[in-house]
């Protein structure tokens, strides 16, 4: 009974540790730098589909690997926000914007008609003749109809929806890139999968040792929130931008660097993800619903609320589980729509 | 207030024409030739007529055509792209460039080989999208004949319309005891892939007894495919003596399978069966390497047919049992084509159950065609309902249920039970079809 009881609550800690980093970083974005991101889960299959490759190409050891593709999504992430997100704040696009989304915009036509077979061109021709269209509207769209609009910064609901709006065409970007790198297949690789005992509960080392470093990186990112002085200007950002921005912080900066840091957090997550479950192209979304209900259930940007979230929500699952797994995800909505109607602020919201 | 309207108009104006300018212009660019490849003869000698030079004279009483058009509705993305493109993508677009390279298909009345050209539209991986592209193929393409959707539960829903028009089709990934159900309403429709009691569970069931397994632990996915495999293994397995001391469902999008594998191991079952795809089946060899479950027999299926398996776990899934259909030793012709679709390729792309048997339909097809000497879709029906064809499997044929559709018989697949036997996905049942000794009990996880 008591081995039972254990089993059951180690492998809840051991889920909820990687729903907690899911958590936090998603709690960030949104918490912080007011992004609703549905790309989230994007940036995790990217974390998990790098280390695949790391691992069964390089030879690289998935641990190694989280040094690698914790920097790499927080550069991604950091200069999506600096160039798209910035610019969803104001009311004007930056020269290049216009270029990039067109080119990807007439390119994803391109590639539909060439589907269905209307077009049979070079997909690196087609790619050029976009470019070229694209910039050729870039130029005239600057030179004639944004010349006459002053900038100015959007209501932050209106950046909410907006924001939230485009992250859902960066979710189908980031996807459909990831499907032209790797295919859909799913994949797997095998690390440390041995068994460990823990007073006669058997668990794999793998799984351990995901815990173990969504436990030491959630604390490390707290006492970098609250011991360092970029901590305290992000939550200076997170409790009034205006007043904050007043005080001498970069607001642009500090908000960058929260999706930048919520992005990071996703792909270490990824790393942490693909040496426990197999992965594939087009695991995102799932790993995004499972966010905003950990982010709901702990609190909208509250970071320990969605540490705590993430814990509490692996443990439900857990005991499910443990009695019928076809209901755990069941479980989790039930108690997603029971905290909405008995605290709908979440568990550390305010 | 005019400047202003010309200043947003403008450039909305230039973009249009330029976009005007260029779609036609690509339009132009593209060449409706069909794919070409300098590819020897095909591996299938489907019955093969000779080719008559056709004299002006002739030609010009026989109607013209230049080629056949095939439409297709695949998931070229969202999530049942990862089965559509490692299983009927590969074979088909392998396929069809070789019979295009000997010249096409050889039509009696049109009194010449037609190459055959594909129009394939992606439905995205959803049901309604797939019915209203097969619909439009049907009505506003008028392709000359209908290649399947993916999925059984697709096959559901794009059986009846195919017979609705009259279009032969000749189904790929998906099979069921219930669609068998249905094909005596469907005179139209042939299943190509074997699947739970035609014939691989009875197969499993017959191997195990022989080696005296008595118990079976069962993890089945909660949908259609799991609840089928489930339910036939919940009685052909009971037939044998085996009994089912534990049966658990599981949901697609489960995370953590350690509260079954620990049940399973609790239960100490001779067999565990993970009735389940890919996505269930290799976390739950990971989590029984993890957890130390050593079962007798270990069966997971589909999944464990697939290449990217062994490639994801190596020599630690010897042993280890599957869905399948050949292996190399199965036969010469099986070997040149597990060459042909397989050779200089990654292991990920190899899957040892359905691969020849989606080939065998297309040479089943083409062999018709010929047969008929016509792409009248009833004659060739009737080809394929009544004859046997030569194709890469031997003599071929569909047996038909009920007067209706048909089912790729039994006796012509080569294999129904794998099982990785050093590093190869061997067929070890049905036992005269085996071309490896089943390995009882398989050999425990390697520890690390």
């Amino acid at each position: 009974m008591l081995t039972s009881i254990l089993d059951v609550l180690i492998a809840g800690l051991l889920l909820g540790g990687l729903y907690a980093l899911i958590a936090m970083g998603l709690s960030l974005q949104y918490g912080v730098a007011r992004v609703f991101n549905i790309s989230h889960g994007e940036f995790i299959m990217l974390g998990g589909m790098a280390t695949l490759t790391l691992f069964t190409v390089f030879k690289i050891n998935p641990l190694i690997a989280i040094v690698i593709c914790g920097p790499i999504t927080f550069v991604l992430g950091y200069i999506i926000h600096r160039t798209f997100f910035r610019h969803l704040l104001t009311s004007l696009p930056i020269f290049g914007e216009i270029t990039i989304l067109c080119t990807l915009f007439l390119w994803t036509v391109f590639r539909i008609l060439a589907d269905y077979n209307y077009v049979r061109l070079n997909q690196f021709a087609a790619l050029a003749i976009c470019l070229v269209i694209a910039i050729i509207l870039d130029f005239a769209l600057n030179r004639t109809a944004f010349r006459r609009i002053h900038e100015s910064r959007v209501a932050a609901g209106v950046f909410e929806s907006t924001s939230m709006l485009f992250s859902f065409g960066l979710m189908f970007i980031i996807k459909n890139i990831a499907f032209i790198g790797w295919g859909p297949s799913i994949r797997s690789y095998s690390f440390l999968q041995q068994p460990v005992s823990i007073a006669g509960a058997l668990f794999g080392m793998n799984r351990l040792v995901t815990l173990g470093f969504s436990i030491l990186i959630g604390l490390a990112f707290y006492f970098f929130l609250t011991r360092t002085r970029i901590g305290k200007a992000i939550r200076a950002a997170a409790s009034d931008p205006t007043v904050a921005q007043l005080m001498g912080v970069n607001i642009n900066q500090v908000l960058a660097l929260c999706f930048g840091l919520g992005a990071a957090m996703a792909g270490i997550a990824g790393v942490l993800i693909s040496m426990c479950y197999p992965v594939n192209a087009n695991m995102g979304i799932e790993y995004t619903i499972i966010a905003i209900i950990v982010v709901a259930l702990g609190g909208l940007g509250s970071i320990p609320g969605s540490f705590i979230g993430g814990f509490a929500l692996g443990i439900i699952g857990s005991i499910v589980s443990f009695f019928e797994p076809g209901l755990a995800l069941v479980a989790y909505y039930f108690i997603f729509g029971l905290l909405l109607l008995i605290r709908p602020k979440g568990i550390l919201g305010k | 207030m005019w400047r202003k309207a010309i200043g947003y108009s403008l450039p909305v104006i230039i973009c249009l024409l330029l976009l005007l300018i260029a779609i036609p212009g690509c339009q132009q660019a593209a060449t409706p030739t069909a794919p070409k490849t300098t590819a020897p003869a095909t591996v299938a000698t489907a019955t093969k007529p000779t080719t008559p030079a056709a004299s002006p004279s002739a030609t010009a009483a026989k109607p013209t055509k230049d080629k056949i058009i095939v439409g297709m509705s695949r998931p070229l993305s969202g999530p049942l792209s990862v089965i559509g493109d490692s299983a009927f993508r590969p074979i088909y677009e392998t396929w069809v460039p070789r019979v295009n390279a000997e010249g096409g298909i050889y039509v009696k009345e049109y009194g010449k080989k037609l190459p055959i050209e594909l129009k394939i539209y992606d439905d995205k991986s959803d049901v309604g999208t797939m019915t209203r592209l097969t619909e439009k193929l049907i009505l506003e393409d008028k392709v000359d004949f209908l290649w399947p959707a993916c999925g059984t539960s697709f096959l559901f829903a794009q059986a009846p319309i195919a017979n609705k028009y009259n279009y032969v089709l000749i189904t790929a990934e998906g099979g069921a005891t219930s669609l068998k159900d249905m094909l005596p309403s469907l005179p139209y429709v042939f299943v190509s892939l074997s699947f739970s009691d035609w014939y691989e569970v009875p197969v499993l069931a017959d191997l195990l007894a022989a080696k005296g397994a008595k118990t079976a632990y069962i993890m089945y996915i909660a949908d259609l495919h799991g609840i089928e495999y489930s339910g036939v293994a919940g009685i052909e397995l009971p037939k044998k003596g085996i009994n089912i001391v534990g049966i658990k469902s599981v949901p697609p999008d489960i995370k953590d399978l350690s509260p079954i594998i620990k049940e399973a191991k609790a239960l100490n079952p001779d067999a565990f069966l993970a009735l389940a795809y890919p996505d269930q089946v290799m976390p739950a060899t990971a989590t029984s390497m993890e957890l130390d479950f050593n079962p007798k027999a270990w069966l997971g299926g589909p999944g464990v047919n697939f290449g990217f398996y062994h490639t994801a776990f190596g020599p630690a899934v010897e042993g280890v049992l599957g869905w399948t259909t050949f292996a190399r030793k199965s036969s010469p012709k099986l070997a040149e084509l597990a060459d042909i679709l397989y050779s200089g390729k990654p292991e990920e792309t190899n899957d040892w159950w359905g691969h020849p048997l989606y080939w065998a339909a297309l040479d089943m097809w083409k062999a018709a065609i010929e047969k008929a000497g016509t792409l009248n879709q009833k004659a060739i029906r009737d080809i394929l309902a009544t004859e046997h064809l030569e194709t890469v499997l031997g003599d071929t044929w569909f047996t038909i249920i009920g007067g209706g559709g048909g089912l790729l018989a039994k006796e012509c697949h080569p294999g129904e039970v794998g099982q990785w036997i050093n590093g190869v996905f061997e067929v070890v049942g049905p036992v005269d079809k085996a071309t490896a000794q089943f390995v009882y009990p398989k050999p425990p996880w390697p520890k690390k």
